[in-house]
């Protein structure tokens, strides 16, 4: 039996994180989570400041309160900021933070990663406040319509800020989305098969599924129109053959999956705190898993809803009005499940439990009027109008904020380890609730007489003056209630009851460690022997401490958890995960350095920062990994197993994977765009074709797909132990020479700034180019991995990482040049 | 058992893929049509729509797999899903069959 004590000691030395400058190159997800949570409710508190002021202007008719310039900026801001900064960053802090305690793991897949998120998305943010602060904040609305948004209507850089300060957080979500999705299938407690997991795990899993697939076509809409306005390729200007539209397809292709995205992880937290409060387990589990997987992709199949108004034909808002309406039911199927699961248990009122209470009560409301907008008559009528705005609060904040609140309430005790003293908390909940409906409600009326949205005045005589006052009311109303919740939680951490383990009774595993938990959450890792939302905590938690459980012990002072197998959950091999370090707050610096230079257009700048950035990541991989085979190793109870780097699907190989999926949504985005233009974008009729020379592009083809055979080659010959090296060095310059064609072949395309075919033929073989060298460099560095030491015929990662990018750089290059062939020929 | 969990998973997705991908073709065959003015668009549309829910009523008609516990339960999940994604289909393409295509 080893000494709890000393074990906690031996463990905190390894995993925690050092104080002062020491902190900041923290990788720890304990750490790292509410460092994005307490980021993301700094945003919350200045998007309601801003709403605050929208209220204030609108409170009145013809205000003179900050004028239409500085309006239209505060506006943009608060759905941006709101949407960008806050929903999605909070939610990602709440997983990151929570997931491994609830799936028994000791940390998530990537830790440098996460910190690497993190700064990004610190950083960009801080660009969006800036610019407010200087009054150079984006002021095109948070979807940034062209034309509106390109150069000629938005000169200043304020358009800019909005698309490269995003880009810049976007990292922070796609890195977050490729980790959460890995984390998920292979770091669970043992015997924890997908099928016994808690429902947040399955709603995480659907969630960053969505996010994989879904924040590319935004990423690809924000580069697109920073090329335009920087370097004035005109894909969305309609007198040079590009369409408005595109921007608008690119943009709800993610905006609305993107509303499921900030719903699902708040469902999912419901799904956890209701059958705590019911004293029972969840109703319908398994009809739960259904309905997650169906609104995951049906929430794709409905983007055009946005656009009804913009001339299409009917059958295409047909389909569109139909898949709107039955994205209800997977919503519905949940909502009763829910309910049902309160009314079959022996439910126990506390604070939770009241905004679980508050979030029915809203978000049906704001699920009623989605149904009513999504048919197009009505929606013809209530477009862009006040009804809108509130629908969509409804949505969002009954979707969201409430049962964020429900969260925060329920899981503040894990965090400080005391409990809430409820004095303020009753009529900080009232407050916000009767706050809202007044705020919202009245704004369903103001939309019904005609009040457009995004206006910063309004004459007297339309009889809008009274809902507006008690609209602005209400939002006072509103935010004396979160201060109030602010000050209770403010409390609660400085006086609030300390308590022992679990104290709501849940049955979930993030309530076996620690309350506060210590940074590698579990002294052990426990055996999950049946639905893992049925397990007594209170009890497992001090075996666990005691050491009892897998890797119950230290082993050459690195910091260890267990990778599983994706189904079963059976223990397949040790993961080693990376120690603190500086590398991400470098490299995020580093990116910041490429934003910047874009942002002030010093574009000269820009090749160095992105080489730096690059620089800084090939130094990442530096440390990982052995030197060494060592075979299966000890992980207790008995069993043994290989580590990572001698496993063949260990986590690394599935995050490329994933990362690839990702990036060939972006181009499939890609050439969808190219294929709408050439099919809908006016102004097409008369270019003369274009005359590339084709052997060029042949030739570039077979060289990458060259360069993929022999990284293949190179991948199979250390499999059967022979020397991989020459192989790896043939792929590496073969997609070299592949790049330089391709953009030779991006020189000789005749003036993109002319027309936008031109343009995109230019893109497509920019992409093309750019992942020939990508794959180039795998190869390069599998090499140096080689020469290293750090591959043998069972430490293989590199080999497979290298013949996987340079697969996708030969289809990649194969599709652009086909699809700038097409377009070519276009007249 | 890794493998009986494995299809299971594959399964619980299939159903909504193929909606998808119907869904994405007749969005695209919809737009080429009126685009290029081809003369048996309703008829193109139609057969694409016969064509993807096929497959969608073959998910739906699947035995599931009873085999163990864990295995079990997903395999149930899957073939709901799939019925829900082939319901979503005959709904969502419905109006291909009568609505004007290019106005
Ligand atoms: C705290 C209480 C809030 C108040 C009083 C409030 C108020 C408003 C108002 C009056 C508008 C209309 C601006 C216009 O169209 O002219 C607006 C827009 C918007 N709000 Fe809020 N809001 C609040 C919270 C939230 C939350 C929590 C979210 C999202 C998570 C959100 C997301 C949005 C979005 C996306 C828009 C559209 C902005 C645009 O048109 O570009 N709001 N809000
Ligand atoms: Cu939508």
């Amino acid at each position: 039996m080893t000494d709890p004590i000393r074990l906690h000691k031996e463990l905190s030395a390894i995993w925690g994180t050092p104080g002062r400058w020491g902190r900041l190159s923290s990788v720890n997800h304990t750490v790292l989570g509410k460092r994005f949570m307490v980021v993301a409710l700094t945003f919350f508190a200045i998007g309601g400041f801003l709403s605050m002021l929208i209220r204030a202007q609108l409170a009145t008719p013809n205000s003179a309160f900050i004028g239409p310039e500085i309006y239209n900026q505060i506006f943009t801001m608060h759905g941006t900021v709101m949407m960008f900064l806050f929903a999605i960053p909070m939610f990602e802090g709440f997983v990151i933070y929570m997931l491994p305690k609830m799936l028994g793991a000791r940390d998530m897949a990537f830790p440098r990663l996460t910190a690497y998120g993190f700064w990004c998305y610190l950083f960009g943010g801080s660009i969006l406040i800036i610019a407010l602060l200087v009054g150079a904040a984006p002021d095109s609305g948070w979807f940034m319509y062209t034309p509106l948004s390109s150069r000629p209507y938005t000169p200043g850089i304020n358009a800019d800020v909005w698309l490269l300060g995003l880009t810049f957080v976007e990292i922070s979500a796609v890195t977050a989305a490729i980790e959460i999705f890995i984390s998920i299938l292979k770091m669970r407690a043992p015997g924890m098969s997908l099928a016994r997991m808690p429902l947040i795990g399955w709603y995480m899993l659907v969630t960053s599924g969505m996010m994989i697939v879904g924040f590319p076509p935004l990423i690809l809409g924000a580069i697109l129109l920073e090329l335009e306005r920087a370097f004035d390729l005109p894909f969305f200007d309609p007198t040079r053959g590009g369409d408005p539209l595109l921007w608008q397809h690119l943009f709800w292709l993610f905006g609305h999956p993107e509303v499921y995205i900030i719903f699902l992880p708040a469902a999912g937290a419901l799904s956890t705190i209701i059958p705590v409060f019911a004293q029972r387990t969840i109703l319908g589990y398994r009809s739960i898993i259904a309905a997650i997987v169906a609104m995951g992709f049906l929430s794709f199949g409905l983007w055009v809803h946005h656009m009804f108004t913009v001339g299409i034909p009917h059958l295409a808002l047909a389909f569109f009005s139909a898949a709107s309406a039955l994205v209800a039911v997977p919503t519905a199927i949940q909502i009763f499940a829910w309910i049902g699961t309160l009314a079959s248990g022996r439910p126990r009122w506390d604070i939770p439990m009241l905004y679980v209470a508050g979030f029915f009560c809203v978000f049906v409301i704001g699920g009623l009027t989605g149904v009513m907008l999504a048919m197009v008559p009505f929606n013809t009528q209530a477009h862009d109008s006040y009804f809108v705005v509130a629908h969509l609060h409804y949505v969002l904040v009954g979707g969201f904020v409430f049962p964020m609140l429900a969260g925060i309430y329920h899981w503040m005790p894990h965090i400080s380890g005391r409990q809430s003293l409820y004095r303020l908390s009753v009529p900080a909940f009232w407050l916000i609730f009767v706050g809202f409906n007044l705020t919202f409600f009245l704004m369903h009326l103001t939309g019904l007489m005609g009040m457009p949205r995004r206006i910063s005045t309004y004459p007297s005589n339309w009889g809008w003056d009274w809902l507006n006052l008690l609209s602005s009311i209400g939002g006072f109303i509103l935010t004396m209630g979160f201060c109030l919740v602010l000050a209770d939680l403010v409390l609660q951490w400085r006086f609030g009851r300390r308590y022992r383990r679990d104290p709501w009774k849940a049955q979930t595993l993030e309530w076996a460690t620690a309350t506060p938990p210590a940074p590698y959450n579990f002294a052990a890792l426990p055996r999950v022997d049946r639905r893992a939302d049925m397990l007594e905590p209170a009890e497992i938690g001090p075996v666990l401490a005691g050491g009892t459980g897998y890797l119950g012990f230290v082993r050459d002072g690195e910091q260890e958890t267990l990778g599983v197998d994706m189904f079963t959950g059976e223990p397949e091999h040790v993961i080693v995960l990376p120690r603190r370090t500086f590398l991400p707050l470098w490299t995020a610096l580093a990116t910041a350095s490429v934003f910047l230079a874009l942002l002030f257009r010093q574009y000269w700048l820009v090749p160095f920062g992105a080489l730096l950035t690059l620089g800084m990541f090939l130094l990442w991989p530096r440390t990982l990994g052995r030197r060494e085979d060592t075979g299966p190793v000890d992980i207790g109870m008995g069993e043994q197993v290989p580590f990572d780097v001698e496993s063949k699907s260990n986590a690394s190989v599935l995050a490329n994977l994933a990362a690839l999926i990702m990036n060939g949504t972006l181009f499939t985005s890609l050439l969808f765009g190219a294929l709408f233009l050439l099919v809908i974008a006016p102004n097409w009729d008369g270019v003369a074709p274009m005359s590339l020379p084709l052997w060029a592009g042949v030739v570039a083809i077979v060289l990458a797909i060259a360069g993929a055979a022999l990284s293949w080659l190179a991948r199979s010959r250390n499999a059967a132990g022979g020397e991989a090296m020459p192989w790896l060095i043939g792929s590496a310059v073969a997609m070299a020479a592949a790049t330089v064609l391709l953009v030779l072949l991006m020189t000789l395309v005749p003036d993109p700034t002319g027309h936008a075919r031109n343009a995109v033929v230019f893109t497509l073989l920019g992409y093309g180019a750019l992942h020939t060298a990508l794959g180039a460099l795998m190869s390069a560095h599998g090499g140096w991995r080689i020469m290293q030491g750090y591959v043998s015929t069972r430490r293989s990662t590199e080999m497979t990482l290298a013949w996987l990018w340079c697969f996708y750089a030969a289809a990649a290059s194969l599709l652009s040049v086909a699809m700038a062939t097409l377009l070519s020929a276009a007249a | 058992m890794s493998g009986v969990n494995q299809r299971a998973l594959v399964l619980l997705v299939a159903g909504f893929t193929v909606w998808s991908v119907g869904f994405v073709a007749l969005y695209a065959l919809q737009a080429l049509g009126c685009a290029y003015e081809w003369p048996q668009h309703r008829a193109i549309l139609i057969g694409a729509d016969v064509v993807s829910l096929l497959p969608l009523i073959w998910l739906a008609m699947m035995k599931p797999v009873r085999e163990g516990e864990p295995a079990t339960s997903l395999s149930v999940t899957a073939l709901w899903a799939n019925r829900a994604a082939l319901a979503s289909g005959v709904l969502v393409f419905l109006p291909v069959t009568f609505v004007s295509a290019c106005i």
